[in-house]
């Protein structure tokens, strides 16, 4: 599947793991277009400025600063298009509360960062495996 | 009180009441219908200050703090109304008044007794200001126990997410390197390499048991009929593996009862007694463990995990309950210290004692008692 628009973005505020996701999902095979946000406020700025190619997934950090990821997942659950788009947390929690609160606003998955770099490899790989080759995603407008 | 012999005179009463009323321990002021004061103890006048002299014709609110002493005025005139035998002041805090104007709580029991020159009432008052003291203090130290604790699990809790977050980092970083950058390193520099992600990894793991210890603190234990039996059951097949592997042989030599618990703490407990006797065996020799049950007395019941493995010196029978405590170096047995902790928080949390018993080259019993039902808890919301 080529697709000029960007497919995947990212919502993290740490620049470690922006490095280490993005790094995992080329190790994974993914060749696409990344798009890196820091927070919550920057995704949905970005988002809003880029209506007429919205990205495929969001992949959402939850503990960001300035503005949270369900924060940001509240907003963007109120907005026609946007609510659209599948959103994958990923997060370091793997507490029952964060779970249960993330599916209740509408999250697709739930996942938690793994601690070891293969494993978030093969997790990349499975995302990739069943978002953007199995599941047919939202057309654009 | 028995009645007296029809022997004993007038008199001779008189002078058994009037020791008693100068020996009794609380103090007594016995005050007629115009709230006049007629008569006190020595008791009396230690807690007050006054001499008797200076009682006699003291109005009784003199001894009330001057913010009550308008209600009281007013309660006095309603006790007249329908007098009986009762506590002052039922559910307030109760203060009396000293001749130098301090303050101190009391208790009081007011006793009508009508005389021919109207009715007197007798107030006998406790001076509760030791009591109140301890009381209060004892709420005080309840309060920063119970503060201490929660903020112990939450430490243990917040810490070892925030402690995972920058470990996460060094392992996928330390694997990168190794990826990218091994070739580059010399033999040496691989070896670090390979140290440091051993190292890393190690924290994973103590940092993964100190979320599990903190998890069982937090957790309150719904009363439920939990089957022993089935329990172990249950942690025999999850342990097939290693059982397997070791060749070991477990033995029920009794049947367990059915008790009052939370059944997935019960699980991890008795996971965690069985892979101990597992791993703690005898070199060269495969683990023989028994577990049983005594007959239960007084609603509690003893289990018995006994092994026959490396067993332990008995000075160390508590220190293997610590957090993080190990008795044998990383490369003899591999694990965090955390286990028994974990036993040993569980069993707390069920209002039971855990003890090991241990010697060296023979073997190692682990005795629970439980109490069969749990103290009643308020209905789970």
């Amino acid at each position: 599947m080529t697709q000029s628009r960007t497919i995947l973005i990212l919502a993290d505020d740490d620049p470690d793991d922006r490095l280490l996701t993005r790094e995992a999902f080329e190790e994974a095979g993914y060749q696409g277009a990344f798009q890196f946000v820091e927070d919550g406020r920057q995704l949905l700025e970005y988002l809003d400025s880029s209506r007429k190619s919205l990205p495929g997934v969001i992949l959402l950090d939850l503990n960001m600063p300035r503005m949270s990821g369900y924060e940001a997942l509240t907003e963007l659950k109120t907005d026609q298009a946007l609510r659209r788009i599948p959103i994958i947390v990923l997060t370091t929690s793997s507490a029952d509360e964060d779970v249960l609160r993330s599916y209740d606003l509408g999250v697709n998955s739930f996942i938690t960062k793994p601690s070891s770099f293969q494993e978030l490899t093969e997790v990349a790989k499975r995302v990739i495996d069943y978002w953007l080759e199995t599941v047919k995603l939202p057309p654009q407008s | 009180m028995s009645k007296s012999g029809p022997t004993a005179s007038l008199n001779d009463h008189d002078e058994v009441f009037r020791l008693v009323f100068e020996a009794a321990p609380n103090g007594i002021v016995v005050v007629n219908d115009q709230g006049s004061v007629v008569l006190v103890n020595p008791q009396a006048e230690r807690m007050f200050g006054y001499s008797r002299e200076e009682f006699i014709g003291l109005r009784i609110e003199d001894l009330v703090p001057q913010r009550f002493r308008s209600a009281h005025v007013h309660h006095r005139k309603g006790f007249a109304k329908q007098p009986s035998q009762r506590g002052m002041g039922a559910g307030r805090d109760l203060h009396a008044r000293r001749k130098d104007g301090s303050e101190f709580p009391v208790e009081i029991g007011l006793t009508p007794v009508p005389s021919p020159e109207g009715l007197l009432v007798v107030s006998s008052i406790v001076d509760t200001t030791e009591r109140t003291r301890a009381d209060n203090e004892l709420r005080r130290y309840a309060a920063d126990l119970e503060r201490s604790n929660a903020d112990l699990r939450n430490f243990a809790h917040v810490a070892s997410h925030d402690l995972q977050e920058p470990l996460r980092k060094i392992t996928a970083f330390g694997e990168r390197l190794r990826k990218h950058c091994a070739t580059a390193l010399d033999e040496k520099g691989n070896d670090y390499l390979q140290r440091m992600t051993d190292a890393s990894h190690r924290m994973q793991g103590l940092i993964e048991d100190l979320l599990t210890f903190s998890r069982v603190s937090m957790h309150q234990v719904p009363a439920e009929e939990v089957d022993l039996n089935q329990v172990l059951t249950t942690v025999l097949e999850d342990l097939e593996i290693a059982i397997g592997e070791t060749g070991a042989t477990i033995e029920r030599t009794t049947p367990l009862p059915s008790i009052h618990a939370d059944r997935s703490q019960m699980g991890q407990l008795f996971q965690n007694l069985v892979s101990n006797a597992l791993k703690f065996h005898r070199p060269g020799e495969t683990p023989r463990i028994t577990v049983s049950a005594m007959r239960p007395v007084l609603g509690k019941v003893t289990l018995e995990f006994r092994d026959h493995g490396i067993g332990f010196e008995p000075r160390y029978a508590d220190r293997i309950f610590g957090i993080f405590q190990r008795l044998h170096g990383r490369n003899e047995y591999e694990g965090t210290g955390v286990g028994l902790a974990i036993c040993r928080k569980i069993v707390e949390l069920h209002h039971g004692t855990i003890t090991a018993l241990g010697e060296p080259g023979v073997g190692a019993r682990f005795l629970v008692e439980l109490p069969l039902r749990q103290p009643s808890t308020p209905p789970e919301s």
